[in-house]
């Protein structure tokens, strides 16, 4: 016991380095979105924010997507966890480590393969055009970096259901069937609600994600896309260099993201059967 | 039994079709990036042009080590940060670690790669710490995207091995911190390291958000010349995507195989009890 002392000096690194690159350039993040041009206090960067349409336009923009994104990933993880928790554990593993490649995977390289399937020479559109007659898929649209973020969104959420899926009680279900619950009984009252935590948790990570994601688009669709994220890049690249502005929206999205997260999670543990 | 058989047929269709869904768009840019052209719906021909020409060409051969050196370095970073910190931090017990482990996910989410990103240029760009656009910066902001990653992996794996009791009989055995640490910690928890250390290695090979908002005039990596290529260059283009997605690939079977070693372990000190 006597060296506890000793070995707490071993959090050095981490607390200098968390202190120095997290907390000390978010609080200039901070700090200089309230500072005015000439130096003075002001609160006009978030006025601005809140009262310009080249500000509100993207913000209302990137909730939109994030929700549809959000939608179709749920929708689409969910409908892959499902398949994947009936399979044999083998296949499922197969399948689940397959699904958790995109997670590491270079958003630009995303991109490429986007834009070689789908794009205006693409093989898809190719296929589509040619030998069905239908017009083009334009991937340089919402819908094409809706198709593209779903590359990431699917699997995310996918590995989330198929945990949730798998530890789902199947007992619980069959007495809730002998007690003589229909079958839409057992799923309105029982496999819903235990579900629901788990489906939430993942909404949560990928409707954060996508509140701030803007590789992809800006590889594909460069400022086309009003977006929030990529109205705070092009405020901080060569063209339009305004970074007090650009400071206080990057603060908006924090509070954004943190708020969206914060109301999942109650929603969450409200779900959450033992905390009833 | 006639519908049982439809069912099979639909599920096994799906499956496939799940399988192609994401290994598609992986193999996507090793098949263009070894065809000599692919404008049809087939590619021709069979080249590695593409990739001598990112290896011949200064830029690319310099981006790739700039890549190579960012991420290696992160990875290193980390490495130091996360493993005295995980040992500590398991030590102060399971409150703490689980509390810490929470933030390691949520952080992330909260601070994206955008405000990382916008944080770094407001930070370093005037004193007291003027560092804009320096190699050094690149490998921080790097480091700070990969570390809830390492951090969470080393905790996992200090949380599963009974590092009290290691550590009291290498001390009663007169190792001090340092030997307990090389000889009888490390050794056990170097899964988690060597999978946060792919892991983050991943990540920073193919980081592209903060980067492009923080990369100064005198290097890129290969994801920023891949953004450049993909608008101009696309026989280029491809071959980075290539070394990008062999990369990812490699890591992630990396990862896989040393889960895999875990579970066995854990199966070999059963057995020994």
């Amino acid at each position: 016991m006597r060296k506890v002392s000793h070995e707490h000096l071993l959090l050095i690194p981490l607390v200098l380095f968390v202190g120095l690159f997290v907390f000390y350039p978010l609080s200039c993040v901070v700090a200089q979105s309230f500072v005015g041009s000439r130096g003075e206090l002001t609160f006009q960067h978030y006025l601005n924010a809140f009262t310009q349409s080249r500000f509100v336009t993207p913000l209302k923009n990137t909730l939109w997507f994030a929700g549809i994104c959000t939608l179709i990933g749920a929708v689409g993880g969910t409908f892959v966890g499902l398949l994947a928790s009936r399979m044999s554990p083998s296949l499922r593993n197969f399948l689940l480590s397959l699904y958790s490649i995109p997670m590491t995977l270079s958003s630009l390289v995303v991109a490429f393969s986007f834009i070689v399937l789908f794009g205006r020479h693409g093989v898809f559109n190719i296929l589509l055009s040619r030998y069905l007659g239908l017009p083009k898929f334009n991937l340089y649209s919402w819908q094409g970096l809706i198709v593209t973020y779903s590359f990431y969104n699917i699997p995310l959420m996918t590995l989330t259901m198929a945990a949730v899926f798998l530890n789902l009680d199947k007992s619980v279900i069959e007495a809730a069937r002998n007690l003589g619950a229909k079958p839409w009984q057992a799923w309105v009252y029982i496999i819903v609600p235990a579900l629901a935590p788990g489906f939430l948790a993942g909404v949560s990570i990928v409707f954060a994600g996508m509140l701030a994601a803007f590789g992809t688009a800006l590889a594909l669709t460069g400022m086309a896309m009003n977006l929030f994220p990529l109205q705070i890049y092009s405020l901080v690249s060569e063209g339009e260099l305004n970074l007090p502005q650009a400071s206080a929206l990057a603060v908006m999205l924090v509070m954004v993201i943190a708020f969206s997260l914060f109301v999942l999670n109650k929603v969450e543990r409200w779900l959450k059967p033992e905390a009833k | 039994m006639k519908r049982k058989l439809v069912w099979t047929v639909i599920e096994r269709m799906l499956l496939v079709f799940l399988v192609v869904y994401i290994v598609f768009p992986l193999l996507v840019p090793i098949i263009f990036s070894f065809s000599i052209r692919w404008t049809d719906i087939f590619p021709d021909g069979f080249t590695t042009q593409w990739y001598q020409k990112i290896i011949a060409r200064p830029m690319y051969y310099q981006g790739l080590m700039t890549s190579l050196l960012v991420a290696i370095s992160a990875v290193v970073v980390d490495i130091l940060i996360c493993v005295p910190a995980a040992y500590s931090i398991n030590r102060l017990g399971g409150r703490v670690g689980s509390v810490l482990r929470e933030a390691s996910k949520t952080l992330p989410l909260i601070f994206p790669p955008i405000i990382v990103g916008i944080a770094f240029l407001r930070g370093f760009n005037r004193p007291p710490f003027v560092w804009g656009g320096s190699l050094f910066l690149a490998v921080f902001a790097h480091a700070a995207l990969g570390f809830p990653f390492m951090f969470r992996n080393v905790l996992a794996v200090f949380q599963t091995i009974d590092e009290r009791t290691l550590s009291e009989a290498a001390a009663s055995l007169g190792a001090n911190l340092w030997q307990r640490f090389r000889y009888v910690l490390i050794p056990n928890v170097i899964p988690g390291i060597l999978s946060g250390a792919l892991l983050v290695f991943a990540i920073s090979m193919g980081e592209f958000q903060v980067t492009i908002m923080i990369a100064g005039f005198g290097w890129r990596t290969l994801p920023l010349l891949l953004y450049r290529s993909l608008i101009d260059d696309i026989r280029v283009a491809s071959a980075i995507s290539g070394v990008l997605v062999t990369t990812s690939i490699i890591a992630f079977l990396g990862m896989t195989l040393i889960s895999m070693r875990i579970g066995a372990g854990k199966l070999r000190g059963v057995e020994r009890e």
